[in-house]
């Protein structure tokens, strides 16, 4: 059985409603999940096996009437004047919705009865598969004939209505009779990718937590799944107990779906910005993209897996915080030591392989090591004739500094940034120290002056 | 005595019963990571893969410089590279010198936490994928680093044991001892300056002047303080003028032969 609602008010009629508001679909959505947009004022739902909601068929009793009264005020309440009608055949619902006001209900067989006295006109071609230039043509031939009603047009001879009309003329006829067969074009909803739950109990431990996350996460991949799709994003919002949001989101390199990776980003996440009170509401949207596609390769060089390289990286950072794990960057400035960590990202490290690697590393010899010390040592350095001769650093658990100066070569005077506040200039010297104490060797450091405030450092050890 | 008769009387009994199998299994021949530097390569063939290296030796040894060295090889190899750094001591500018790919080397920074610093050498491990981790031990004081317990390393190397990970650590004082299938002993030899020296060596006697630039250098600087800084394509000036120091290998394993071997790092041409 098939329900009709032709929308009759055409100021208040909203098919695809972009502020928000109610729209025809979501009407018909109300009453069942197989919907065909059959045009901008028409929706058509089959209600096979809504018996419960429309009675059972075929018989044509309260059940059937009460509930298209239903329809006609829960469309009121949405706005809309519609007219209902109900059919075995879903055109012929159509065609009684476009053309008969209130509430129709067509019996089975009787659809002639019912659509009979209808004017041709109002016949819908393109529900028969009707080309436009051929309906009209069509039109002309039945205005012709004199041809004025479904009726007249239903009773027509078949043999002479195929062979001057043609195939066209013949599902015009059907369709005329109610007797058409079709399946419905069903509207097919953008598919959601959101899990949320509310809680029965405030939840504040994370081992129950985990339990709620892992059963949203299981949903939201298979949706994913059943989609084929990925997702490199996604974001969870936890409603808590002061009425307020805690909102985390995490972003991945690749796309993935594994369910139990994304658990241990956000459980790992959560320890590290546990929300202030209990949850009592969580939900979980994923940003669906495709998934990557991947072709191994013989030659291809060894590297970790995403989804495992992005769980240990989260647990890095959790063990060592988050700016303490990732690639170095060198910045675009003389200052010492100017650099950034930015988040360790395979797919960047593998776009520049393509460099000549001899190019890269030529026939250069192994170049002498430095290790920085960060923040710089606080040294006394003694000078005589303009030149270090003692050292002595202050962090009293490095001895190998403290010593004579056996050769120093400086001093070497670099500045910069002199229109910013934090401007340097310093005058630097690569000695080699001979240690007091124990039986250290020569040490070879970078010590400098610092020429804003006239304090000595040691910058780092040359190993 | 009799312990060692009644081994081989088991272990023969063992092997009739359940075959070879019962056997001590032999030394593993290793695939090897190249070092950069031929002398090095020439003894070990490499850092083994799948397997535990030590580096050992005192501040200015030359470690620093092998590091860089393995990890500019391993970078441009397309391998994905881990460095552990328990005194956050590794300087980018200088690696980037030394022609490693800064974008396929991850850097943890553990703070001076030796704990931290192992679990995070272990979960680097655990993932698996790298070419080459570092755990860089070489400003732990040799009383701390010997205190390490050994089931952290017959963890690591149980780790690694099947994987093309090799695992490095450097470190003052040997404290991987037996779980490490190569060791490299390394001591400073000699440096070679440039005129630097001399001009300290007549400081004694005469007026020394201010050091002058040395054409050979190709030193920039970066202008003094009110003066618009000069554009200048390297960062690192006064290395320029340590121009080489030899450095010594002692290799402690296998035990049966300790060759020794120089090699000469350099300071950095523009």
């Amino acid at each position: 059985m098939f329900v009709c609602i032709y929308c009759q008010s055409v100021s208040e009629k909203r098919v695809r409603s972009d502020d928000g508001g109610e729209t025809l679909i979501d009407l018909a959505f109300t009453f069942s999940p197989l919907v065909e947009q059959t045009s901008a004022d028409t929706v058509v739902l089959d209600i096979e096996g809504c018996d419960l909601m429309f009675g059972t068929n075929p018989v044509f009793g309260e059940a059937l009437g009460s509930e298209a009264d239903a329809i006609r005020q829960r469309a009121a309440a949405f706005g809309f004047k519609v007219n209902v009608a109900i059919a075995a055949n879903p055109d012929a619902t159509i065609h009684a919705a476009r053309n008969i006001s209130g509430v129709t209900m067509i019996p089975i067989g009787a659809e002639l009865t019912c659509l009979g006295k209808l004017t041709v006109a109002a016949l819908d071609y393109s529900l028969a598969g009707i080309a436009t230039d051929r309906a009209e043509e069509l039109r002309e031939t039945l205005a012709l004939w004199g041809v004025r009603t479904f009726g007249e047009l239903a009773r027509l001879p078949l043999k002479g209505i195929a062979q001057r009309l043609g195939p066209e003329g013949v599902r015009l006829q059907k369709l005329a009779q109610g007797k058409s067969e079709r399946q419905l074009v069903l509207v097919q909803l953008p598919p959601g990718f959101e899990q949320a739950i509310e809680l029965e109990h405030p939840v504040e431990e994370l081992e129950p937590l985990s339990f709620i996350l892992s059963r949203l996460l299981n949903q939201l991949c298979a949706n994913l799944n059943a989609q084929a799709l990925a997702t490199n994003e996604l974001r969870l919002r936890m409603k808590l107990e002061n009425r307020t949001q805690h909102e985390r989101a995490i972003t991945l390199p690749v796309p993935m779906r594994n369910p139990r990776t994304f658990l241990r980003l956000f459980l790992l996440d959560i320890e590290s910005h546990p929300p202030p009170v209990a949850i009592v509401a969580v939900t979980i949207t994923a940003e669906p993209v495709k998934p990557r596609g991947l072709q191994t390769g013989l030659f291809i060089p060894l590297a970790p897996e995403p989804e495992k390289l992005e769980l240990t990286l989260a647990r890095l950072a959790k063990l060592v915080g988050t700016d303490k794990v990732g690639s170095p960057e060198l910045l675009d400035t003389n200052r010492p030591d100017a650099f950034q960590m930015k988040r360790f990202d395979l797919l960047r490290g593998r776009k520049k392989s393509t460099r000549n690697r001899q190019m890269a590393l030529g026939n250069r010899p192994c170049v002498i090591g430095f290790r920085k010390f960060r923040p710089p040592w606080r040294a006394k350095v003694h000078i005589m004739q303009g030149r270090p001769s003692q050292i002595n650093v202050r962090e009293a658990d490095h001895c190998a500094m403290r010593g004579t100066i056996v050769c120093a070569s400086g001093p070497w005077r670099t500045s910069g940034d002199w229109w910013r506040k934090d401007a340097w200039a310093r005058d630097e010297w690569d000695v080699a120290v001979v240690s007091l104490i124990g039986e250290q060797a020569e040490v070879l450091c970078r010590i400098y002056r610092d020429l804003t405030n006239e304090e000595w450092f040691v910058e780092g050890v040359y190993d | 005595m009799r312990a060692a008769i009644s081994k081989k009387e088991i272990e023969s009994a063992l092997s009739k019963r359940f075959g070879v199998s019962s056997q001590a299994r032999g030394k593993f021949s290793f695939e090897t990571l190249t070092t950069g530097i031929a002398e090095i390569d020439e003894l070990s063939n490499g850092l083994p893969r799948s397997a535990i290296t030590e580096i050992i030796g005192a501040t200015s040894s030359g470690r620093t410089s092998v590091l860089l060295s393995v990890l500019a090889q391993a970078t441009w190899s397309d391998e994905v590279c881990a460095l552990i750094d328990i005194g956050d001591r590794f300087d980018p500018a200088s690696a980037a010198h030394a022609g490693i790919a800064l974008d396929r080397l991850l850097w943890v920074r553990c703070a001076n936490n030796l704990e931290r610093a192992f679990k995070a050498t272990d979960l680097v491990l655990q993932s698996g994928g790298f070419g080459l981790v570092i755990l860089d031990m070489a400003d732990v004081a040799a009383q701390h680093a010997r205190r390490i317990v050994s089931s952290w390393w017959y963890r690591f190397r149980r780790t690694i044991e099947h994987t093309p990970t090799a695992l490095a650590v450097i470190s003052q004082t040997s404290c991987v001892r037996s779980c490490a299938s190569l060791s490299l002993e390394l001591k400073h030899y000699s440096l070679a300056w440039s005129s630097a020296r001399k001009d300290f060596e007549t400081a004694s006697t005469s007026r020394v002047d201010r050091p002058k630039r040395f054409e050979e250098t190709r030193l920039t600087l970066v202008g003094d303080l009110g003066q618009q800084p000069e554009s200048c394509g390297s960062a690192l000036t006064h290395t320029l003028l340590l121009r080489s120091s030899d450095l010594q290998i002692n290799q402690r394993k296998p035990i049966a032969c300790s060759p020794m071997a120089k090699f000469r790092t350099h300071t950095i041409t523009a």
